[in-house]
């Protein structure tokens, strides 16, 4: 194919990714270093009240000529940064820190303005938990999915389809859904709990930080184990049936078929798995917003997401944004320098 | 090995994938469960097998809340993101499979860098470009916004597909006077259904499950089912609650039945690309 039908069959799909992938990535470095603020001023309104006309001084929004309240944007340097990262000395984040447009600087109340330099502090334990969640799951997924994909490649063939069915179901249903069911299941009176108070163990799942990120984890293992299986399963299937039956020749058991000639076989596949997973599990978000609600536990996304939606702070929330990408990049550089050097090597 | 052990290993093979079957599936038939019953059925204490059955969470949500808007508005946010998502990524995918110089590669490890990066992170930005243009809270925006997201998935997946397409076909075809276009649109789209299919699958339940862009691009009437769901997250009142229970259910009755109709292509979309390296 000659460059210019490949740049002509491309360009749409390249068009979208640099205009809603590429533009916004730019940006939010652009955004993360800058506040914009409302520019109030002071303004003198004299109040009639039945006891007589007072003056009351207040902070208005200065309006431009269309109408629309005027705001002055600069340059704030790495101030969000360190208010996100809990570094901020008092003053100079303070001060970066005032908040843009839809919080109208002088409304927020107190306890508000508190909550916000609470949770400012939290990125390195987003951060932490987020990585805790990754590799606490990565090793369960794969040996459950391996043994699974071992066991059905063992069962006769007319059961396969529905094992595998029922198999698919938590890895295809809406993460949300998935999330609020197993809250459901795990809440006060629920299913759970129950069954636990009958052994004599009662305690409150969603209660403590400990207990919500164990059913965080929980449920990731569920949501991804079918993704494991399906592909290990599926490699199960290729490997070739010559070594396996040399092997038995050569008097290999089982178990030393399976460590010699089947997992050698399926290397590539773990590591695929692998890398995917690290992938979304750096992601992870729906799981955190239903069953901690923000309160004791957040990810990095459920970090950026609240500081948007709470807030309304998209600068402060790009600073969050920027070092969320730093540690993908950082996660994942080793494994793609590792398989760039293999590429060029084989 | 004796055959009487043999069998033993079966049945214990069987019994441990049933275990896993009961715990994956428990959740779910959990909830279908009780979205059946009155909220004091469905969290009692102890927990009762048996309990009346009653349609009312779901006449409640459906009629008086109407949940149909919702569902109406994730059958077009989706409809949208797998049309527009198939046509580009097919066209891309196409290119990719046959163009054999460098840029193809690069762009190929740029769109893996894409699929790596955390949505959030594009959030800010979508909140500032699009207040700034007027187009937030707009069905198209958040179309968009899912293909552009789902491109780099879309255009590795639909790739896989159609390097397994013999290149003699496109070359033949335009032998006989075809241009690439119509080698692409006549020739080879009609081998490539499966993979079309398949691709079309995913990028149906990337959009259809889509939580985190859905609930923050668009509000009020526009809500998708999952991001109209979240109201429940926090739900304290008891029929506040039975609804989201309800809900949940909605939203997964139709992924079931698709996993049901096309559980073939669903593992051979996991796969893809995974076996053949």
């Amino acid at each position: 194919m000659k460059i210019a039908s490949f740049a002509r069959f491309v360009a749409p799909s390249a068009a979208l990714m640099l205009l809603l992938m590429a533009l916004p990535l730019a940006m939010t470095f652009y955004l993360s270093v800058r506040n914009c603020a409302l520019q109030m001023e002071m303004v003198t309104v004299s109040e009639s009240t039945p006891f007589g006309t007072r003056e009351v001084t207040t902070q208005r929004a200065v309006l431009g000529p269309d109408g629309r309240a005027l705001t002055t944007c600069r340059f704030v340097g790495l101030d969000y940064f360190r208010t996100v990262l809990g570094l901020g000395s008092g003053a100079s984040a303070a001060s970066a820190a005032a908040p843009p447009e839809a919080s109208g600087a002088g409304a927020v109340p107190d306890n508000a303005a508190q909550a916000r330099q609470q949770r400012s502090t939290e990125f390195i334990g987003a951060l932490r938990f987020t990585l805790l969640y990754t590799f606490a799951t990565t090793p369960f997924v794969l040996l459950i999915g391996f043994v699974l994909a071992l066991a059905v490649h063992h069962v006769s063939r007319r059961w396969q389809g529905p094992y595998i069915s029922a198999t698919l179901l938590p890895f295809i249903i809406t993460p949300v859904v998935g999330a609020l069911a197993i809250k459901w299941l795990f809440r006060d009176n629920g299913f759970v709990p129950y069954l636990l108070s009958q052994f004599g163990i009662s305690m409150f799942w969603m209660a403590q930080a400990w207990s919500a990120q164990l059913l965080i984890i929980l449920y990731g293992i569920w949501h991804v184990v079918p993704f494991a299986f399906i592909v290990l399963y599926a490699g199960l299937q290729s490997v070739p049936q010559d070594s396996l039956e040399a092997a038995r020749i050569d008097g290999a058991s089982a178990w030393q078929r399976l460590i010699y000639v089947t997992i050698p076989h399926l290397a590539p596949l773990f590591v695929f798995v692998t890398l995917i997973h690290l992938m979304d599990a750096y992601r992870v978000f729906e799981p955190v917003v239903v069953l901690t609600q923000g309160a004791f536990t957040t990810s990095v996304q459920v970090l950026t997401y609240y500081t948007l939606l709470d807030e309304q702070n998209p600068y402060k929330a790009s600073a969050a944004a920027v070092l969320t990408t730093a540690g993908i990049a950082v996660l994942l550089l080793p494994l793609l320098i590792k398989t760039w050097k293999e590429h060029r090597r084989g | 090995m004796t055959r009487r052990t043999r069998r033993g290993g079966v049945f214990l093979l069987h019994l441990a994938l049933l275990a896993w079957t009961l715990l994956a599936c428990l959740p779910i038939v959990w909830t279908a469960l009780i979205s059946l019953r009155q909220y004091v059925d469905a969290f009692s204490v102890p927990i009762r097998w048996f309990a009346p059955l009653t349609l009312e969470n779901y006449s409640r949500l459906w009629i008086e809340q109407g949940f149909h808007r919702n569902f109406l508005n994730t059958a077009i946010v989706t409809f949208g993101t797998v049309t527009i998502s198939l046509t580009v990524g097919c066209l891309a995918g196409y290119a990719l499979s046959r163009y054999r110089g460098l840029l193809g590669f690069w762009l190929l490890i740029i769109a893996l860098v894409f699929r790596s990066l955390p949505h959030s992170t594009l959030l800010p930005s979508f909140y500032v470009m699009f207040d700034a243009l007027g187009i937030r809270n707009e069905y198209l925006t958040l179309i968009i916004v899912l293909v552009a997201i789902n491109q780099p998935f879309t255009i590795w997946m639909l790739r896989s597909f159609f390097v397994n397409i013999p290149q003699e076909l496109d070359e033949a075809a335009m032998v006989d006077g075809c241009t690439r276009f119509q080698a692409f649109r006549r020739v080879i789209i009609p081998v490539m259904w499966p993979g079309v299919i398949t691709t079309g699958l995913f990028s149906f339940l990337l959009a259809y499950n889509d939580f985190l862009l859905s609930s923050s691009l668009v509000n009020a009437d526009k809500l998708t089912m999952p991001a109209a769901i979240a109201n429940a997250i926090n739900a304290e009142s008891e029929a506040f609650l039975m609804q989201g229970v309800a809900g949940a259910v909605s939203i997964t009755i139709p992924l079931i039945i698709l996993v049901l109709i096309f559980q073939k292509q669903i593992v051979s979309g996991l796969t893809q690309g995974a076996v053949k390296g």
